[in-house]
């Protein structure tokens, strides 16, 4: 799929019995004629694309999606042009108005806001950051970064000074008096990002923030993004089109196709345990080993195995332990606070780098989280 | 045989009527076909005109009578008369407060504040130029005037746009209004606002901002429109109320089009400031006229002069403050400019020389008119060889615009329609076709055919002559570089000036007549052709070009079967814009002996028979509405700001 090395920069995903931050479920947005019939009747709802725009003259961006986004973990909706992920994340700020289901933030239902609600909703929750910047261009870099703070109220000095505080985050220090038509196209989506941070949102939305981006610059600015999120731990849903962007930064994946998702789950179940077909084929090319973990990967230790060999964390990358096992020429046992989980030998890392399950051999496979 | 013959038309008549032109140009000529045995006769027929002569008598008595005591006169009209009033005086008074040295330098500072050094230094030439030319006052007049038009225009005009900009609804009733308005020849609009205001200040002011505020609600609405709608959703994503995204948001993005907006107002109320001197406007443009109908072009040129000037400073200055990244290190304040100004007018008047000193003005009316009568006596008939500019004026009219015209008057009138029909029915869709009969037929029904035949013909030789120019010379300028540098000023300097002045060499070089409107109306018409059909050329597709020449085509063959081709809607253009601007012209050449319609307006407007002169104006917005309708290329784009 891509030639970029993914860097697994992922942190575990925080406790699953914490509250959602976002809270989706039977989410539909049709556009055309008379939309909200479609939701409501299941026989329409149940149609193809072609058929329902035959039937109806409507065209179903977003289908029936439910989901939750937990605090601190990036949330990727990944998926081809057209599959209705940029839909998707309009809606979650109502951008968009969806055409039925419920979103909630923190508890609150957003679709029941009134604009009051909904404008604080947007000055104070829910930042964004979008594919072609949208950045206004008779304004300087500074006063773009603090347009958020302008539009809030916030007086001319204060606003200034956060604003520099965060462009100098985002290592745009000494471009503050440019215009962005004098900027780089990496530099411009600094300045969106730190237009979307100067207003310290509870979450992050990214609306393929680099597809725009030369791939060099993209590299640079996943990277900057998985600093940031490592650094302040803010909620972040990111929508892309790259697969490896998304095995990249995302905690957790969900894989869109024609409205719906046809699977959710983290990289390394993505990879590993295809949904579909469509997945299947999706994720051939991802180098495998680089995602899946030593965790998936390993058989329970027999007899006398657990005491000897290189010792793994189970979140290592098969890449690591075909290093480790291929230095020292013995299995090696995968170690969680000094209990040995299970051993991974030549045959399990061929397995998975070959995508030839050895079943019966591998352990139980580590789920954390259910779908 | 009925089995042989059956698919063999089935082949052969789709490959006829394929072609679409073919099969409305058949469907028409059915129609006439049925109707012919109801029509008959040359001209349009009697029983088939309405005689608005008497209903407009009346009404008009009905305005003149109860303009002092009608309730709508006095609390509506009224207050609107003397506001106009009020505003055009108090600028006077002020320019006049500030004396020559102090409106030379504000103008002069303004300039540089917003377009630098350069035009600061050509505007303070312009307004001394003014001076030198013994017409400062009447240039004040002017500029308050205008002042006051542009400053009603934009308020207008703004509001229009920002009404059309944000409601999607609005914007589809505006839009064909003020396209429509747009190609209106600016003498139609003289004689209803005279109706209601009688000639005077109040009715000229009025006039131009009915003719200048459309380029205005234009802009904004096409600016406001324009914005990039990922900004104004990154601007609503972070929370902004509405009133906060037009503000920050929708009218900053929007500044490119309102200064050009701006630009196109001022100048289009330049010039109607100009021809409005036909119904008591004052200032230069009175002196032109006034100079004019006496033929003495050595006045009109020290009036025609001053207003040169004035619309090319005016166009350089505010095209530029459009412009981005004008602003040098070297502009100065506004406090600075306005100390400099308020000193300047000071010190003239404590020197005593607010006024323009009598003796530092050159009288250049006499030796201009010298010059004329030299050319009256040398150049206008009996040149060896090539003869005179008065003979050649004599035989364009004898031998194109005598014979267009009785062509056209000998035609039946159907069939006059029947071609209007055809043409723009072929050019465009049957909706402006139909638009197009339709104003034709309005014509005769006004019972005004025949003059409005002349006026065609005149617009119809003068469109032809352009079309050979402009194509020629648009060409030859897409095709070499140097010639288009070499035109470039020729043609900003054309482009910027009012309709009217181009009347003052015509009738220096020909005297008055027909030819010599069909002249003004050449001139005037083609800088826009050339430019039209230079940029169309100039952008079709180079990979196009380029494939073309590597297969071996010559120039010609460039030419004829890439460049012009690709550049058909350009050149449509050109012709639709062409066709506009001549009959804008060629109606105002009433003034000088052209007769027909602008003569009827004129005569209306000069007599107080404004049953007269308003026919004629419907007659002139009907074939304006003809005209840019059979020559109407599907899609439009804003042409020449004048």
């Amino acid at each position: 799929m891509s030639t970029t090395t993914p860097v697994p920069t992922r942190k575990p995903p925080t406790a699953q019995d914490e509250a959602p931050v976002f809270s989706v479920s039977g989410l539909w947005k049709v556009f055309g004629p008379k939309p909200e019939r479609v939701p409501a009747d299941p026989e329409l709802g149940a149609l193809d694309a072609a058929e329902l725009r035959a039937r109806t003259g409507c065209t179903a961006a977003v289908r029936d999606v439910s989901f939750d986004v937990r605090k601190g973990e990036v949330f990727v909706v990944m998926g081809l042009s057209g599959s209705g992920k940029s839909t998707l994340v309009r809606c979650l700020t109502r951008l968009i108005e969806p055409t039925a289901g419920t979103i909630a933030i923190d508890g609150e239902d957003v679709r029941a806001m009134d604009r009051t609600r909904l404008r604080e909703l947007r000055r104070h929750r829910a930042a964004m950051v979008f594919q072609h910047f949208g950045l206004l261009p008779h304004r300087t870099v500074l006063d773009n970064v603090a347009y958020g703070l302008e539009i809030q109220g916030v007086g001319k000095a204060e606003r200034r000074e956060r604003a520099a505080e965060i462009v100098a985050k985002v290592g745009l220090e000494g471009m503050e008096h440019r215009r962005p038509g004098q900027l780089s196209g990496g530099q411009r989506q600094r300045v969106g990002l730190a237009r979307a941070l100067a207003v310290d949102p509870e979450v992050l939305l990214f609306d393929e923030p680099f597809s725009a981006l030369d791939p060099l610059i993209r590299r640079d600015m996943q990277d900057e993004v998985a600093r940031l999120h490592e650094e302040e731990g803010r909620t972040m849903v990111f929508i892309t089109h790259d697969l490896s962007e998304a095995l990249k930064l995302g905690d957790r994946i969900a894989l869109m196709r024609d409205g719906q998702v046809v699977q959710l789950g983290t990289p390394e179940e993505i990879v590993g345990s295809p949904a579909d077909d469509y997945v299947r084929e999706f994720v051939r090319d991802v180098p495998r080993e680089q995602v899946l973990t030593a965790r998936t990967a390993m058989r329970p230790a027999s007899l006398g195995e657990s005491a000897e060999g290189p010792a793994l964390t189970p979140d290592a990358t098969v890449s690591e332990a075909i290093e480790a096992v291929a230095r020292t020429g013995s299995p090696a046992r995968v170690m969680d606070h000094g209990k040995c989980l299970g051993v991974v030998d030549h045959e399990q890392l061929l397995g998975v780098v070959a995508g030839v399950p050895v079943a019966p051999a591998a352990g139980p496979r580590a789920t954390p989280e259910a779908v | 045989m009925a089995t042989l013959t059956v698919p063999a038309l089935r082949t052969r008549t789709p490959a006829v009527l394929r072609n679409r032109a073919v099969g409305k140009l058949l469907l028409l000529a059915l129609i006439t076909a049925v109707l012919l045995p109801l029509l008959h006769g040359r001209t349009w027929p009697h029983h088939l005109t309405v005689s608005l002569t008497q209903p407009l008598t009346s009404a008009s008595n009905w305005i003149i009578d109860n303009r002092d005591t009608h309730p709508l006169f006095l609390y509506f009209f009224g207050y609107i008369s003397n506001a106009v009033v009020l505003a055009v005086r108090a600028v006077y008074v002020a320019l006049l407060a500030l004396g020559w040295p102090g409106v030379t330098a504000l103008g002069a500072l303004v300039a540089w504040r917003v377009a630098g050094p350069r035009l600061a230094a050509g505007t303070a030439v312009a307004f001394l130029a003014c001076g030198a030319l013994g017409m400062w006052e009447p240039t004040m007049q002017t500029l308050a005037l205008m002042v006051a038009a542009v400053l009603a225009s934009v308020l207008v005009g703004t509001a229009l746009g920002l009404a059309g900009g944000l409601s999607p609804r609005l914007d589809r009733a505006l839009r064909p209004v003020l396209d429509t308005m747009q190609v209106l020849p600016a003498f139609a609009y003289l004689l209803p606002v005279v109706l209601v205001f009688g000639i005077g200040v109040p009715a000229a002011v009025l006039a131009t901002v009915v003719y200048a505020a459309p380029p205005m609600a234009r802009l904004t609405a096409l600016g406001l429109r324009g914005a990039d709608p990922e900004v104004l959703e990154a601007v609503e994503s972070l929370g902004a109320t509405r009133r906060q995204r037009l503000l920050t948001a929708r009218i900053p993005l929007a500044r490119k089009e309102l200064l050009l907006g701006l630009n196109q107002t001022i100048m289009m109320a330049l010039s109607m400031a100009v021809i409005a001197s036909v119904i008591g406007a004052g200032g230069l443009g009175d002196r032109v006229y006034q100079a004019l109908s006496t033929v003495d072009v050595g006045q009109a040129l020290a009036a025609g002069i001053p207003i040169v000037l004035l619309a090319v400073v005016l166009d350089r200055v505010t095209g530029a403050a459009g412009a981005d990244g004008a602003k040098g290190p070297r502009t100065i304040g506004w406090p600075y400019a306005l100390a400099v100004t308020a000193a300047a007018a000071l010190a003239a008047r404590l020197l005593g020389v607010l006024d323009w000193p009598n003796g530092w003005s050159v009288q250049i009316a006499a030796p201009v008119n010298r010059a004329v009568d030299w050319m009256t006596g040398h150049l206008y008939s009996g040149v060896p060889v090539i003869g005179g500019t008065a003979d050649w004026a004599a035989h364009f009219t004898t031998w194109v615009l005598d014979p267009i015209r009785d062509g056209l008057q000998w035609l039946p009138w159907w069939s006059l329609l029947l071609i209007v029909a055809a043409l723009a029915w072929v050019i465009g869709t049957w909706r402006t076709a139909l638009t197009a009969v339709l104003a034709m037929a309005a014509i005769g029904v006004l019972g005004v055919w025949e003059p409005s035949l002349d006026t065609l013909s005149q617009v119809l030789a003068a469109v032809a002559v352009t079309l050979v120019l402009g194509f020629a010379t648009g060409i030859a300028a897409a095709r070499s570089d140097r010639v288009e540098r070499a035109l470039r000023p020729v043609l900003d300097v054309f482009q910027t000036m009012p309709q009217f002045v181009y009347l003052i060499p015509v009738v220096a070089l020909f005297g008055v007549g027909r030819a010599p409107a069909v002249a003004a109306a050449v001139v005037y018409a083609l800088p826009a052709v050339i430019r039209i059909t230079t940029q169309g050329l100039r952008q079709v597709d180079p990979a196009a070009l380029e494939s073309a020449r590597s297969l071996g085509a010559t120039g010609r063959q460039q030419l004829w079967q890439v460049q012009l081709p690709l550049a058909r809607r350009a050149l449509l253009l050109a012709v639709n814009q062409g066709v506009v601007l001549v009959l804008a012209v060629v109606i105002i050449g009433g003034l000088v002996g052209g007769g027909s319609l602008g003569y009827n307006v004129a005569f209306g407007l000069a007599q107080g028979d404004l049953a007269t002169g308003l026919v004629a104006g419907a007659a002139i917005v009907c074939l304006g509405l003809m005209l840019d309708r059979v020559t109407q290329p599907t899609e439009r784009r804003p042409g020449k700001g004048a």
